[in-house]
């Protein structure tokens, strides 16, 4: 059987998910991109990851900035590359001198550029090296066969010392060829794209895609990247993977009449949407539900679009939770943000970060409406089904809740995707009838379990929250908007004596 | 009379391309008065260093070190009259007659005459 081939783990963030295990060892592998789709920065992070997190040196070869310029703007990241090649770790081959004053007369290789790399891999015994960006070469001398024979030499020595390689070529469009001059067909082995694209909103979208690998798996999709304080990160797109556990335990939501209408509670590891207009109860019922968890011990986290964490202790106060004290003592987290601060994979990975390193068992989002307003459809879809993954994979249960954006109309949660990517639908509804508004509860759907069809009325009380009053029979059309009292036999003559009685004056 | 032209040439080990360009340096150097031109081969498989410090990339090249400006010159050095265009020396056309590009020549006059006289230097400008 053949062996697999190894890879070295580059310690970008989301890179060693996306290629199953980062670089392949021991070869060169293509980074090809336009201007500014951040090869400088991934070939500078694969470098300096490797020192920091692996202990494996690195040789940075540098042809279009100057060693002191990449040393002053990864500073940003807070990187110290000056310590680090005092430390005999980080060694730079300048090859950014314009040679405009020079000749070419006859004959000529890339012997001292070999050399050069050669002596530089020896000094720091470097296990990595990184060329930004190789396409300089061709247009710094006029012979390209030498240029080619060149780079081959050099593709070759490297293999033979066992050195992982990233070179960089520049590419001149978006969906073009490769690379400019064709340098893939050097590297043909391991290929990879930085894509840098605008999309419809007018934003630039920068996205990783691997190309090849050559005898070894990588996800063949394109994954974000974006450039945070802390360097460059890819973020994984999350495939709805139906490989979560399946749980047969019901927990409570932490509203008792809810619980009895989804007969127990929802299944452990199941997505519940909370779907209705504003000011119908989502937060309270999210509130309910993180309460429930930390009443029983179990971390949990909200994240919260709408309030800030101030304003969500005064609201469960004024219920009397004291959520400070659990959140305090670390049983609850929260997570309070603007939506349009960061982008959705950013808040992905930060819900997934703080659940994995807290070990979170639940988890309210409100209101993912609030991304709705921001992303299109696409996107909006992908960060779902993304976020839903996660929560499935990693057994957690979670609430999202959904903002309507009509107070009594028709419920509209079918065409937002939420509908088949969530588990279970509650929806909160107001009904306006005899001239008072009625704050109604519905269980929509309930995957794996059955649950009560009744439309039930309910309080917001000062003492418990979400009180479930009773089922609010006696009234039909209620979802399409246009509540109607059923009126029972008799009700109607009577009702008719009445106003007779009225007009009569009788009354 | 120490060198006026300081030459580097780097090569890489006993390569036809280096061999050719040692031959082809030290024939264009054979036209010049002796004592002018100074050269030093560089065998970039044995001195990585310097090749890092003047940033050669390719082999061989022939640097100019003095007098500025440093030029370069890449390659096997096989066409005489750009090696001595491109290092700033010129071959007079009068046979064996070798005189140096007007401007050294002028200021090689103007030295020899203040020598002569004993008076102080010519003033540089």
């Amino acid at each position: 059987m053949a062996k697999k081939l190894s890879k070295v783990a580059s310690g970008i963030p989301g890179f060693d998910e996306i290629s199953h295990g980062g670089i392949p060892q021991g070869r060169t592998t293509l980074i090809s991109g336009i201007s500014g789709s951040g090869k400088t920065a991934f070939s500078a992070q694969f470098l300096y990851e490797g020192i920091v997190e692996f202990g494996e040196n690195g040789v940075f070869v540098t042809f279009e900035e100057s060693p002191r310029d990449i040393i002053r703007n990864t500073e940003s990241f807070g990187w110290n590359i000056d310590k680090l090649i005092k430390e005999n770790k980080w060694a730079f081959v300048d090859a950014s001198s314009d040679d405009s004053n020079s000749v070419e007369v006859g004959q000529y290789d890339l012997g001292a550029f070999i050399a050069r790399i050669a002596y530089a891999v020896k000094k720091v015994k470097a296990k990595r090296v990184a060329i930004d960006s190789v396409s300089v070469l061709f247009t710094h001398y006029q012979d390209p066969g030498a240029i080619r024979r060149g780079l081959y030499e050099l593709i070759a020595n490297l293999k033979k010392s066992n050195v992982t390689c990233v070179m960089t070529a520049e590419r001149l469009i978006e969906d073009g060829e490769i690379s400019r001059y064709g340098v893939e067909e050097f590297v043909s082995d391991n290929v990879m794209l930085l894509h840098s694209r605008l999309n419809a909103e007018g934003e630039r979208e920068r996205t990783v895609e691997i190309l090849k690998f050559r005898g070894s798996t990588h996800d063949s999709q394109e994954a974000p990247v974006l450039v945070n304080a802390e360097g460059m990160a890819i973020y994984p797109r999350l495939r709805p993977a139906l490989r979560g556990k399946v749980f047969s335990q019901k927990i409570s939501t932490g509203i008792k009449g809810l619980d009895t209408l989804l007969c127990g509670g929802v299944y452990e590891n199941s997505t519940t949407l909370i779907t209705g207009a504003s000011g119908s109860g989502k937060t309270i019922a999210a509130l309910h539900f993180i309460m429930e968890g930390a009443k029983r011990g179990e971390k949990s986290l909200l994240v919260e679009f709408e309030e800030s964490p101030d304003q969500l202790y005064r609201n469960a106060k004024s219920f009397g939770w004291d959520l400070e004290k659990y959140v305090k003592n670390g049983l609850v987290k929260i997570v309070c943000h603007y939506p349009a601060d960061l982008k959705a994979e950013q808040y992905l990975k930060i819900i997934q970060d703080m659940v994995l390193t807290n070990k979170i068992k639940r988890v309210a989002l409100d209101s993912i409406s609030d991304f709705q307003r921001i992303y299109n459809e696409r996107k909006f879809r992908a960060f779902v089904i993304g976020l839903n993954t996660f929560m499935k994979m990693s057994d957690v249960t979670s609430i999202l809740t959904n903002t309507t954006s009509q107070i009594l109309e028709v419920t509209e949660i079918a065409e937002t995707h939420l509908a088949t990517t969530t588990d279970n639908i509650v929806i909160l509804k107001y009904v306006e009838l005899g001239g008072r508004m009625h704050r109604l509860i519905s269980v929509l759907k309930q995957r794996g379990s059955k649950h009560e069809k009744d439309l039930m009325e309910f309080e917001v009380t000062t003492e418990t929250g979400i009180e479930i009053l009773g089922p609010f029979r006696d009234v039909e059309n209620l979802m399409s908007g246009s509540a109607r009292r059923i009126r029972r036999i008799g009700e109607e003559k009577a009702e008719r004596d009445f106003i007779q009685e009225a007009v009569a004056g009788r009354i | 009379m120490a060198a006026k032209y300081i030459l580097k040439l780097y090569i890489t080990g006993q390569t036809v391309n280096s061999e050719k360009a040692i031959t082809n340096l030290k024939a264009v150097l054979d036209t010049q008065p002796k004592g002018l031109c100074s050269l030093e081969v560089v065998d970039v498989l044995k001195r990585p260093q310097l090749a890092e410090e003047d940033k050669i990339l390719a082999t061989p090249t022939v640097m100019k070190v003095s007098p500025p400006p440093a030029r370069k010159i890449i390659g096997d050095l096989s066409d005489k009259e750009k090696v001595l265009s491109g290092l700033g020396l010129t071959v007079e056309k009068k046979k064996g007659q070798v005189q140096h590009n007007p401007a050294y020549a002028k200021q090689q006059k103007r030295n020899t005459l203040c020598e002569s006289k004993g008076a102080q230097k010519w003033p540089r400008n």
